[in-house]
């Protein structure tokens, strides 16, 4: 899933000054499972800004509001509070919920409360892990399932550099040689001859090289209204 | 209806959350004959909020009082702590609160009008004054007609004063007169008036509540002697301050409750020899078992399996009672069948009889009336409508429903006013007696988890000194014993409710929880019957997508508020301190300790494990210069765990504040709140002092 995390707090409070009335809206979805977008993350950052804004003697008016996803149509309905009354909406949905808000209500300015980080899995409650870089072009099936694009620090393709050390990576002794990792788990199942399979080069098209990636499922596509 | 499934739009529709405790109850509260709402008031006696105990208390139950000392108490054979440790004193815990509050203290609800029509009621017992009592809440003009000198029924004429003392029962006949009933002692109908007098007067209907008054007796050779004492005649000497005749070695016949009742007297009138003898074996002697325990250590002793043929005398005394073998009491359908074997005969010797092997209706109140009684002596009675062959004649209580106790008297009756009511209005007599639905037992593993306590013990005299007076031997709980029994109550039923359509199955209930009681799939469901209510995921919940069935959780906050404000000019200091209350006394959670720190509201809490980041926040925003967390050591909390995510919450708000350019010394954790007040004062006043200087 996607994981955010709140921006700095001087950073969010230089983002609004400019505005008297801000609504903050939080998102159901994968912020509120990373417990750094939902809606009582959102009466928090609410209850820090109006403390805030006494401490600095600012005339700021904060109200929240928090819908399913902000990254659908649908769920927009929901909204209790109308973002075109305010001056400005601190989203703290991820980057794609910030940008489709945005999209509907062009007028408004969307300020991003979250980084939008990774995507990543729950290692232990209260702490989550990147483990998947989106390129586009899964190569879980024959790396054990162990992904060398997003834990390997250069995202290798063709196994470990020279900086591997006992396991870990150059860049850090906390962090694993995704390679390593790969390497041990094979040879435990006894397949590391997917390792001498020839394939060929990782299409970085299908990653960021082309420019924005679309997903089409045509039988879901909804026909224009013929004429 | 709500079944299943909470969504925001449920919840919109409710008026508030509680709404949501009334599709299931707790099992005391459907076991319990008025269905009181049993755990509602124990949490309020908790809490040491007398007042609103006692009243919704009496919401249920007029006879509060009475019953605190006499329930046969199915709430407690039901609680669902039997399975973990042992179940709560409901009944010690009713009396306490009863008693404390007396008539006075309890609210009196009068209809701001009373024109409807009048009734009449046949007897002051409980069945009567309860049927009395919710018609004059309908707005009917009541009035009861007792052929005693004192209303109250068996409780005051047949229950020994060492079970329950007159003071008792009057606190409860008080507060039901309070509501608008007239009461005529002394009047018998069917001698001084008859029905149909009553009818000519203008009642409009009338009820039959005279309940079981007469012994039942046998017509044994030598029966007829002074010192053969039908139990009820020789109870009500009792309660009327006569001393019964009565020698030195007493005979009762019987192995009810009654019969008890006739045996313990017969003890404290100083028979050096009582024993009791009754036709059941120690399995099935009805008495309660308290009862049959207390007789024994008061040195009764049991004949089981024996019935009485004759009473034998000598020159004019009772000597002895012949009693034949009982081979079987009850038949294979289990009905009232004995057989005896007449050639195994013993004689018992004594010098008095009590016969307890019954009771009876007097019929007397259909003398001279259309009331139908049938060659058994029952009186005509259709169960559904509760109305006798007359339409506007109906009866209650125990001359309808068999021996019973106080509280299903008080049901009957509540239920026939109602029926009254129907009657009256012109509508067909239709009750809907459904009740919703109860929870069984709760789970092995959730029981396993919570932290195991002790039922509280009843101050209770020593049987050879009770024995030898009719005060009372079980003493009423003091303050503190009651607060901790109350405490001991799980809130079934009352605790955390997931709104699943702003659930995002993040996992984090089911991992704060203590009891591993929630579980995730599509969306997070928390079982209703196993949760504790103690709070820990509600105020975790991201999504805010948990409510809790019997609290309000924005009541905190708005308490909050109201206590900064209060403190608005007087105070050198506007701080909050919320505090653990499971060891608190009732002055502490209302707030009217006079030794509190200057600048510091107190605010009560259950437990820790409820108050979230921010609800203490909130605190700052609504103008606190601090906030205290009070909670209890580890292991000293109410629920496992508690402390240690209070801590990790407190941290969290302090780097929150920090953020903001507050000082995170404004927040302030101090685990006092198990060590008694002075500790927790003290430690108070320390963080207050921290709060002030930054």
């Amino acid at each position: 899933m996607i994981v955010g995390e709140r921006k700095p707090f001087e950073e969010i409070m230089e983002m609004i000054s400019p505005y008297k009335k801000v609504l903050i809206i939080g998102c159901g979805g994968c912020v509120t499972v990373c417990l750094t977008g939902g809606e009582k993350q959102a009466d928090t950052l609410a209850s820090q800004i109006r403390l805030a804004a006494k401490q600095k003697g600012l005339d700021l008016t904060v109200a929240v509001d928090c819908i399913t996803r902000q990254c659908e149509r649908e769920f927009v309905d929901n909204l209790k509070e109308d973002p075109k009354q305010y001056d400005a909406v601190l989203s703290i949905a991820c980057g794609a919920g910030v940008q489709f808000m945005s999209d509907i209500f062009p007028d408004t300015p969307f300020l991003p409360g979250l980084n939008t980080s990774f995507l990543g899995y729950n290692k232990e409650p209260g702490i989550w892990e990147e483990n998947c870089r989106g390129c586009g072009d899964c190569v879980l099936a024959w790396t054990g399932g162990i992904c060398p694009i997003a834990r390997c620090s250069k995202s290798l393709i063709n196994g470990a550099c020279g900086g591997t050390d006992k396991g870990k990576c150059e860049v850090s002794k906390d962090m694993d040689c995704a390679w390593y990792l790969i390497y041990e788990r094979l040879k435990a199942r006894g397949k590391l001859d997917e390792l001498r399979k020839i394939r060929a080069a990782k299409d970085w098209c299908k990653d960021r090289g082309a420019g924005v990636r679309r997903l089409v499922l045509k039988e879901m596509v909804e026909e224009e209204a013929a004429g | 209806m709500l079944d299943g499934d909470l969504t925001s739009k449920d919840v919109a529709e409710l008026g508030c959350p509680s709404e949501l405790m009334e599709r299931e109850w707790s099992p005391c509260r459907h076991a319990c004959p008025v269905h009181a709402d049993v755990r509602g008031y124990v949490e309020l006696i908790a809490r040491g909020r007398w007042q609103e105990a006692i009243d919704l208390i009496r919401a249920a139950l007029p006879f509060a009082s009475v019953c605190g000392r006499i329930c046969h108490h199915p709430c407690e054979e039901n609680c669902r702590r039997w399975e973990v440790d042992e179940g709560v004193a409901v009944r010690e815990l009713k009396r306490f609160v009863a008693e404390l509050q007396g008539a006075e203290g309890s609210t009196v609800n009068k209809a701001a009008v009373q024109d409807k029509a009048k009734i009449a009621i046949i007897g002051a017992g409980p069945s009567g004054m309860s049927a009395a009592l919710e018609l004059a809440k309908l707005g009917y003009r009541p009035t009861l007609f007792e052929k005693f000198p004192i209303a109250g029924g068996i409780p005051a004429t047949a229950i020994p004063t060492y079970r329950l003392p007159r003071d008792v029962i009057q606190m409860d006949v008080d507060w039901i007169l309070a509501h608008g009933i007239g009461l005529q002692t002394g009047v018998e109908i069917g001698k001084d008036k008859t029905v149909e007098d009553l009818r000519k007067e203008g009642f409009e209907a009338i009820i039959v509540a005279v309940g079981l008054a007469k012994s039942r007796m046998l017509p044994l050779p030598g029966a007829d002697h002074k010192r053969v004492h039908p139990v009820m005649d020789f109870l009500t000497e009792l309660a009327f301050d006569r001393k019964p005749d009565v020698g030195k070695h007493v005979l009762v016949i019987g192995g009810g409750n009654v019969a008890v009742d006739g045996a313990r007297a017969a003890v404290r009138l100083g028979a050096e020899k009582v024993q009791m003898m009754m036709l059941e074996d120690e399995e099935e002697m009805p008495a309660w078992d308290w009862e049959q325990r207390e007789s024994l250590e008061e040195g009764i002793s049991f004949v089981h399996r024996r019935g009485p043929v004759e009473v034998l005398t000598q020159d004019g005394e009772i000597v002895g009672v012949k009693a034949r073998k009982v081979t079987r009491v009850f038949d294979d359908d289990k009905r009232f069948s004995p057989q005896y074997d007449d050639g195994d005969v013993i004689e018992v010797a004594c010098d008095t009889v009590i016969m307890a092997i019954g009771q009876m209706s007097d019929n007397g109140f259909a003398d001279d009336s259309d009331l139908a009684i049938d060659e058994r002596g029952r009186l005509s009675y259709t169960p559904a409508t509760q109305q006798t062959n007359a339409a506007d004649v109906f009866a209650c209580g125990e001359i309808v429903t068999g021996p019973g106790s106080a509280v299903e008297a008080c049901a009957s009756g509540q239920r026939v006013a109602k029926a009254v009511d129907l009657y009256l209005g012109g509508k067909a007599i239709e009750i809907d007696d459904t009740l919703p639905e109860t929870f069984g037992k709760i789970d092995e593993a959730t029981a396993q988890k919570v932290t195991k306590t002790t039922r509280v013990k009843v101050p209770t005299d020593a049987p050879e000194d009770r024995k030898k007076v009719f005060a009372e031997f079980e003493h009423t709980l003091d303050e503190a014993s009651a607060l901790a029994e109350a405490r001991r109550c799980m809130s079934c039923g009352s605790g955390a409710e997931v709104i699943v359509d702003k659930c995002a199955a993040c996992l984090t209930c089911l991992r704060v929880c203590p009891f591993d009681i929630p579980k995730v799939t599509d969306v997070a469901r928390i079982a209703s019957n196993l949760c504790q209510a103690c709070g820990m995921c509600i105020a975790e919940c991201p999504a805010n997508a948990i409510i809790a069935r019997g609290w309000d959780i924005n009541e905190l906050v708005d308490d909050t508020a109201k206590a900064i404000a209060s403190m608005d000019g007087k105070a050198p200091s506007k701080i909050v301190a919320y505090v653990c209350g499971h060891y608190a006394s009732a002055n502490a959670w209302s707030g009217s300790l006079e030794d509190g720190v200057p600048g510091v509201a107190e605010l009560y809490l259950p437990s820790m494990s409820r108050l979230g980041a921010n609800q203490m926040l909130k605190a700052f925003e609504n103008g606190a210069d601090g906030v205290i967390v009070v909670a209890s050591q580890i292991g000293g909390d109410r629920y496992p765990g508690a402390t240690e995510r209070v801590q990790k919450r407190v941290e969290q708000v302090r780097e929150l504040l920090g953020e903001v350019g507050l000082n995170p010394d404004r927040v302030q954790l101090v685990e006092a709140a198990n060590q008694g007040r002075a500790a927790m004062r003290e430690a108070m006043a320390g963080a207050a002092e921290r709060i002030a200087a930054c």
